[in-house]
This record gives C-alpha cells, structure tokens and sequence, in this order.
C-alpha cells in the first residue's frame, strides 16, 4: 500500500514524453487487445510493452512481476469456471461433480486462453499508462476532453487527499501493532474500525481546514490551474502509429 | 469485486458502459446543483471520496486468508446517497485501476455499475427504510453495508454470467457457478465489512455525531438515543 503504482510514473524514464502519446499508446493497445479474437495480439502486447515498462521506463522486473500477478488469482479463479461450463468443438476431458457434468471442450479450452491473453495484455496495458504517467498530467488531458468542471476539481481534490489519508493509515497502524493491536482476530477487528473511523474524522476536519485554506483565497467553487501545450514530435507519432499497426497485424493470424 | 482488465468481450464491456451512464450523468447533475448551492461540498466531497480510496486498499482482517479489501462505497451511499457515491466511484475506480492495478479501463463501465452503483442504491435504500422502522441503528448500518458487498458481488456473477453463458442451461448454470466460486471469498468479507462499518459508525457517533445529524444521516433525537442506551 505504500508503494501505488504513481510514485514511480514520477520518476520513469519516460517521464518527459507527450502524456497523450502515451495514453494513445496504451488505450490503443486495450482497444486492439479486447477486439483480437486471437490470443497472439494481446500476448504481443502484453509482451512488448512489459519490455517497454522495463527497459524504457525503467521500472524494476521484480516490481513489475509483483504486479503481473494480481489479477491472477480472479483470472484463473473466472478462466476455470469457463473451461468447465463453455462449450463447443470437441470434448477433451470429461467428468462429473455431484450429477454435474462437467466437460473442456476444444473451444472453451481455446476461450479461456484467450481470456487469459486478454487480461495480460489488457493489463499491461494498463500498467504502462498507470506507470509511465503521473495522475496529475491526465488532469490536463481531462480538461482537454471538457468533462465537467466539478468533476475535475473533485478529481484533483481526491487525489492530493489520497497522499496525506494514506500517511495517516499508516501511522496509525503502527501505533496499533506496537500495541498489540492486531493479535487475535476479535482484535483486529475493532483495530481496523478503529481506524477507519478516525481516518473518516480526521479527514472530514482536514476538509473543513481546506475550505477555511481556499476561503482565505478567494475560492468561487472553481479552481484555476496554469498548464502549458506542448506539440507532440511527427517522428513519435509514427513510431506509436507502427507499433500499434504491428499489434493490428498480429490480429489477423490465424487461431489455432 | 474487480473485474480484470481485457477480461469482458464485446459487446458487454461498452453495455456496462451505456447502462452506467445515466447514473453518473444524473450525480453529476446533482452534484454541480450542490456545489453551486454549497460551496463548502466539494472539498468535503472531495476528502470522502479519498476516504473511501483508502478505506479500500486497506486489508480487512480476513478468516479465509486471501486478499480482501472493503468496498468503502456502502458507508459513502449511507452518507452522501447514491447518485453522489456513484461519482465518487468512478473517481476511485479509476485511481484504483491506475495506482493500485485493481479492476480496470474497458471493464470501468461494468465495476462502477457492480460497486458505485448497484451496491451503493441498496445500502442506501436499507439504511433508510431501517431507519424509518426503528431497528436498532447499528442493526441498520449492519444489514446496508453487509448486504450492498453482497449485492455488488451478486451483480458481478450476472455480469461475468451474461458474457460467457453455460453451454448446458445457458445464464442460470453460469450464474451459479460463478456465484459459487466466488462465494468463499466474497459472502465472509461481506459479513466482516457489515461489522466494520457498523463499528465504525459506533466511533463517529461517540467522538463527532454532530457531523452526521449535519449530513441528515441521523436526526439529533436518534443521536441522543443512541448515546443514552451505551452510557
């Protein structure tokens, strides 16, 4: 909990590069990962972007495994459930629990590692935006968008409080373990509701503080940010516009 | 419960999408109608929504020992109602997907649907009813938190369900299955968040009360009450 995944797009190696390159590079892939009807475009995806995550940006392997296996254990738990009630093609293994016939048939063997090619994919996708851009560049990108202006504000709000309630957690935490706070499970029980009710009182006062903060500065109910345009070079844009047709390609291969 | 990345096909990941849209469309008409009434709700707004947040990437206690970690939407629908909550769990649906790798971009529209939306309705709906037939308020915020975790895990079984039916008895086995599977993690974490929540209500009406008779969660004769039963 103390190491979420925007302390590093902070420091990444691709830190300086066009934040909506790279949200073109990522939600690109999604889209072509979850439209591949083959598992090879979200496996080449999966792989080549967990290179770029690691090589480029420059986060460390280990983390990024670490990372790799969260959705694991919801994938493989959902992936069997479909091995086991999909159909078609032909039966490969066939037995039955408590009078429920149970097959894996060619097709469902062939959906579920699709599935699984998907979600790898669509995931490090998702990690190379989530790793390579700071929250605060995708609330220019917002902007850009026109989405609400509460909802911007409530969004930029929610994410510099995120930082100061997550210290807090984790002080007080501590100061529960040091007391023995977490020993049985009748204990850590009412620690952690303990927790949780001073962490919501603590930040509705840091609330109540932010608006005395704004009030004292003019607050209108909007906030004003400066942010400057930058122009995205032709020689990236191409680079992105081959990759992602070379992940398209991958598309057209065959199933097996 | 978080639907993985890439893991809904088409068309069912753009459905979730469209039928999640009114909802959020609606809190965000309702909370610009409450910014511009009151100008001291958006940073409230705002530290609730990061409340929430970090409520869910904390670990709950768990007896089963896998990974499991509280909603948080159940208490915020409790506080702010639904169509507000829905707006705070889109925000924190898509910081969770970006910092922590929980749930993810294609599957947005289908999780806020499960747990911003669903789940928030029936906590708010059960919180008020309770509270209108005079069951005990712990009672109340019990059953509202316990049975929205229930709910939301119920609708992300008819979610995964719909998109990939049984061969053999199609929706129904499917639902089944998945809702069998998912039970073991899923029913415990329900009844352990119900307990949380409620103690949790438990602090802030013996420490702050005048915050919730201020959001119109209790009235201040409830308050009195229920201060007077524990003294």
């Amino acid at each position: 909990m103390e190491n979420i995944l925007d302390d590093y797009a902070h420091t990444n190696g691709l830190r300086e590069v066009d934040t909506r390159l790279k949200l073109f590079v990522g939600a690109g892939c999604i889209l072509i990962g979850i439209m591949s009807q083959t598992p090879y475009a979200p496996l080449f995806i999966g792989l080549s972007l967990g290179c770029a995550t690691v090589l480029l940006a420059r986060i460390p392997f280990g983390i990024y495994l670490r990372l790799l296996a969260i959705p694991v254990s919801f994938a493989v738990t959902s992936c069997i459930v479909i091995l086991l009630l999909t159909g078609g093609g032909g039966v490969i293994w066939e037995w039955s629990i408590l009078g429920q016939p149970l097959t894996v048939t060619t097709e469902s063997a062939d959906l579920a590692l699709l599935l699984m090619a998907r979600t790898f994919g669509g995931m490090s996708a998702l990690y190379f935006i989530a790793l390579t851009t700071p929250a605060v560049e995708l609330f220019a990108v917002m902007r850009r968008l026109h989405l609400p202006q509460e909802f911007i504000d409530l969004s930029m709000l929610i994410y510099r409080y995120i930082f100061i309630l997550i210290g807090e957690a984790i002080a007080i935490r501590n100061a529960q373990v040091m007391r023995h706070g977490y020993t049985t499970f009748r204990n850590s029980l009412s620690a952690f509701s303990m927790l949780a009710a001073m962490l919501f009182l603590r930040s509705w006062e840091k609330g109540e503080d932010l608006l005395r903060a704004m009030d004292a500065r003019c607050y209108d109910g909007k906030l004003s940010v400066m942010e400057d345009e930058g122009h995205i070079p032709k020689k990236a844009l191409l680079a992105v516009a081959a990759y992602l047709c070379t992940c398209m390609a991958f598309m057209v291969i065959p199933g097996g | 419960m978080h639907i993985m990345e890439g893991f809904l096909p088409s068309p069912w990941w753009q459905i979730w999408f469209l039928i999640s849209a009114p909802f959020v469309i609606y809190g965000l008409y309702q909370l610009k109608i409450l910014v511009n009434e009151r100008r001291e709700a958006l940073p409230l707004l705002a530290v609730a929504g990061a409340f929430v947040f970090v409520l869910s990437s904390l670990k709950l206690p768990s007896v089963t020992g896998s990974c499991s970690h509280p909603t948080g939407t159940g208490l915020g629908a409790i506080l702010f109602g639904p169509f507000i909550t829905s707006v705070l769990g889109l925000i924190v649906l898509i910081y969770q997907a970006l910092f922590l790798a929980h749930g993810g971009l294609t599957t947005l529209g289908a999780n806020v649907f499960s747990m911003g939306i669903a789940g928030p309705i029936v906590a708010w709906a059960i919180y008020r009813a309770g509270t209108k037939t005079g069951i005990n308020t712990f009672v109340t915020v019990f059953l509202a938190a316990a049975l929205a975790d229930l709910f939301t895990y119920v609708v992300t079984s008819v979610q995964l369900a719909l998109a990939f039916p049984a061969e053999a008895g199609g929706f129904m086995t499917s639902l089944v299955a998945f809702g069998t599977v998912f039970a073991i993690t899923q029913v415990p974490l329900a009844i352990i968040e119900g307990l949380v929540i409620a103690l949790v209500f438990k602090y802030i009406i013996a420490v702050r009360p005048d915050l919730l008779v201020r959001l119109n969660v209790l009235t201040e004769h409830a308050v009195e009450r229920i201060r007077e039963a524990a003294a």
